[in-house]
């Protein structure tokens, strides 16, 4: 019950938060140098058009009810047509964001669960050779430059010697060819996604086994360790059934928090992988000054980071019953 | 009476230290600092980058043709591998490759030190303030870090660059510092809170001190330790916004830093074919958040006894 009530606050919390962030976009948008009209309607389009979505996006209205209209459109998914695709915004949004989705949750579990193991066998053998190696590549790993561990990884792998795809998500051949099948099709695609999800793998990590590590080592400071060691259980089952599972409840906040930097690196990886994701439509479309589909392709962005939020604060809820709220 | 005054004076020589508890405080935290490997490796490559930097007002006195923007070898039209003339090779318009990244290095220094600057500075006096004040201001301060703290700064910037047309290598700094302040304000509201209530803040209270002395000179100085430790881990995360910003073609163009160059390599196709160009950059901006990362660990140690107790025993 009590759980549940502080997922609803939450979930208000969050609302909110969105809300803030609809409102500033929609002020920058109108405080921004230069005319909002042309910053929403393709100049190229006929007067009639021009007039039509004119109209359908409230510009011409005062900026009372254009804001009214700003929200009643986001919420009715109606983000205005993108300049250079010349098609609606959420129909792009849509087609883009299972695609980052995908790389994105993979990325962060393979990574948090290799770091959490890695974190949990440096911290018990504290001070060898094996943890001073792994703190220290941790550390590395964590600082190389994404966009640059991405181009070395498509030199290394996707150039020199020729395992993987240079970019892109899928091989038109595969997939124009209609006696491939469902299986075929998915090979092709986890084929391309291996150097994308490898290189996000690389910069996370590290930052998981390094807390993993310090926390393990706080952990093992704790009464219930020493009580579990009196009582004579063997060593692997101390580390594993009692201080691991406490020890990894700080790392589950840490991906939270790590969370909007997760996006920012995936929206980098994206597009020096090409990968259709919306972080690369963003980019793209700041590059090409396609305002709607910035507009729309960053609120999407906000939702996930707000929804990753929550759904890690869920997890923590359920993952630590001593904690009261 | 003698017997007094020599006792006296026996207690001054033994403490002389009383005197600048600052700097005597500074030389123990050296001592534990200089034991630890990784502090020193960090504080090794961060000279390194420092003397790259001072290095690169040099070439362009040598010969315009160093220069890192404007200097133009007259006899190279493509880019070219190493050689005597241009150590790491030439860029794809005859630019010397080694100038850009020593200019770049100062860039790197320059961003980063200042963005991190400002972002600490708004980071403590916000956490003191909330933590001092408590109640509606404090509630208001944390959400608006909450807010603020979710948002991806890289996107952020992003879209402002693209209302607000092409940013200046300061009006960079500035985002990154407002957009990097509210992790800081959550350490230091805690550790505010912690030492709201200890006994000399009460002192300070009964003398009649003002809320602005109690805060600036009682609170502040307790706390300045823990923000200038968060200011290496700001200086690494300023470094590589900058960085990924001029990687994606949004940086400052009358500037020469590492993300720039990292991008000429990428729009103009180089990857493949001039791997002397593409490592060098990249190296750089990893090594130079390394030793800012590496320095910052160092410097929990020297701050966290707990943790620096666990490295004696070993």
């Amino acid at each position: 019950m009590e759980v549940r009530k502080f997922i609803l606050k939450r979930f208000i919390e969050i609302f909110i938060i969105f809300f803030v962030i609809l409102t500033v976009l929609f002020l920058l948008f109108r405080l921004a140098p230069g005319d909002p009209v042309t910053r929403m309607v393709d100049p190229t389009l006929t007067p009639e058009d021009s007039q039509y979505l004119i109209a359908q996006l409230g510009l011409d209205q005062p900026i009372g009810l254009q804001y009214l209209y700003y929200i009643k459109n986001f919420f009715t998914g109606n983000f205005g047509n993108s300049f250079h695709y010349g098609v609606t915004v959420s129909s792009i949004i849509w087609s883009r964001l299972p695609n980052t989705i995908i790389l994105f949750t993979t990325s962060i579990l393979l990574s948090a669960f290799v770091g959490i193991f890695l974190g949990k066998i440096a911290s018990w053998q504290k001070g060898t050779k094996t943890d001073t190696w792994m703190t220290l590549g941790a550390l590395v790993c964590h600082t190389l430059f994404l966009p640059w561990l991405a181009m070395l990884m498509i030199w290394i792998f996707g150039f020199k010697i020729g395992w993987f795809p240079l970019n892109g998500m899928i091989s038109p051949k595969i997939w124009m060819d209609p006696s491939s099948g469902f299986w075929l099709k998915s090979l092709d695609v986890l084929h391309h996604m291996i150097l994308p999800l490898a290189t996000l793998f690389l910069i996370h990590f590290g930052s998981y086994l390094l807390l993993m590590r310090s926390s393990m080592l706080d952990t093992l400071k704790e009464d219930y360790i020493l009580t579990a060691r009196a009582k004579g259980l063997e060593e692997k089952t101390i580390r594993n059934k009692h201080a691991a599972p406490n020890a990894a409840l700080p790392v589950v906040t840490s991906v939270g928090i790590s969370l909007a930097f997760s996006l920012s690196g995936g929206a980098l990886t994206e597009t020096v992988f090409s990968w259709p994701g919306i972080g690369r439509e963003l980019v793209f479309a700041v590059s090409n000054s396609d305002y709607p589909l910035a507009q729309g392709s960053f609120l999407l962005i906000a939702i996930v980071v707000l929804m990753a939020n929550l759904v890690v604060d869920v997890l923590y809820a359920y993952l630590d019953p001593r904690i009261k709220y | 009476m003698t017997v007094n005054q020599s006792t006296q004076t026996s207690k001054i020589s033994v403490r002389p230290a009383k005197r600048f508890p600052t700097i005597e405080r500074l030389k123990e935290g050296w001592s534990v600092y200089k034991e630890n490997l990784i502090g020193k490796i960090g504080l090794t490559l961060l000279v390194i980058f420092a003397l790259m930097a001072v290095c690169s007002f040099f070439p362009p006195l040598i010969d315009p043709m160093y220069h890192p923007m404007t200097g133009v070898d007259p006899l190279i039209t493509h880019s070219t591998g190493p050689s005597w003339r241009h150590w790491l090779g030439t860029d794809f318009i005859g630019r010397d490759i080694l100038c850009q990244l020593l200019a770049g290095t100062r860039i790197a220094f320059m961003v980063g030190i200042s963005a991190a600057f400002m972002s600490i500075f708004l980071g403590t006096v916000i956490g003191m303030i909330a933590g001092y004040a408590g109640k509606i201001a404090d509630t208001l301060l944390m959400r608006l870090a909450d807010m603020i703290m979710v948002m991806p700064t890289l996107l952020v910037v992003l879209i402002l660059s693209s209302l607000f047309g092409q940013l200046n290598i300061w009006t960079i700094v500035l985002l990154i510092a407002l957009f990097r302040w509210p992790g800081v304000s959550r350490v230091i509201r805690a550790q505010t809170l912690s030492l709201k209530e200890r006994p000399f803040i009460e002192a300070a209270k009964v003398t009649g001190a003002s809320h602005f002395r109690i805060i600036f000179r009682h609170i502040m100085p307790n706390v300045l330790p823990l923000s200038l430790l968060y200011m290496t881990f700001r200086v690494t995360s300023a470094i590589i916004i900058e960085a990924a910003l001029a990687f994606l073609g949004f940086g400052d163009p009358s500037t020469v830093s590492w993300g720039m160059m990292l991008q000429w390599v990428w729009k103009t196709g180089h990857m493949f074919q001039a791997p002397y160009w593409l490592l060098p950059p990249g190296i750089c901006i990893s090594l130079l958040t390394l030793s800012f990362y590496m320095m910052g660990r160092a410097m929990e140690e020297v701050l966290d006894p707990r943790l620096r107790k666990e490295v004696a025993q070993e």
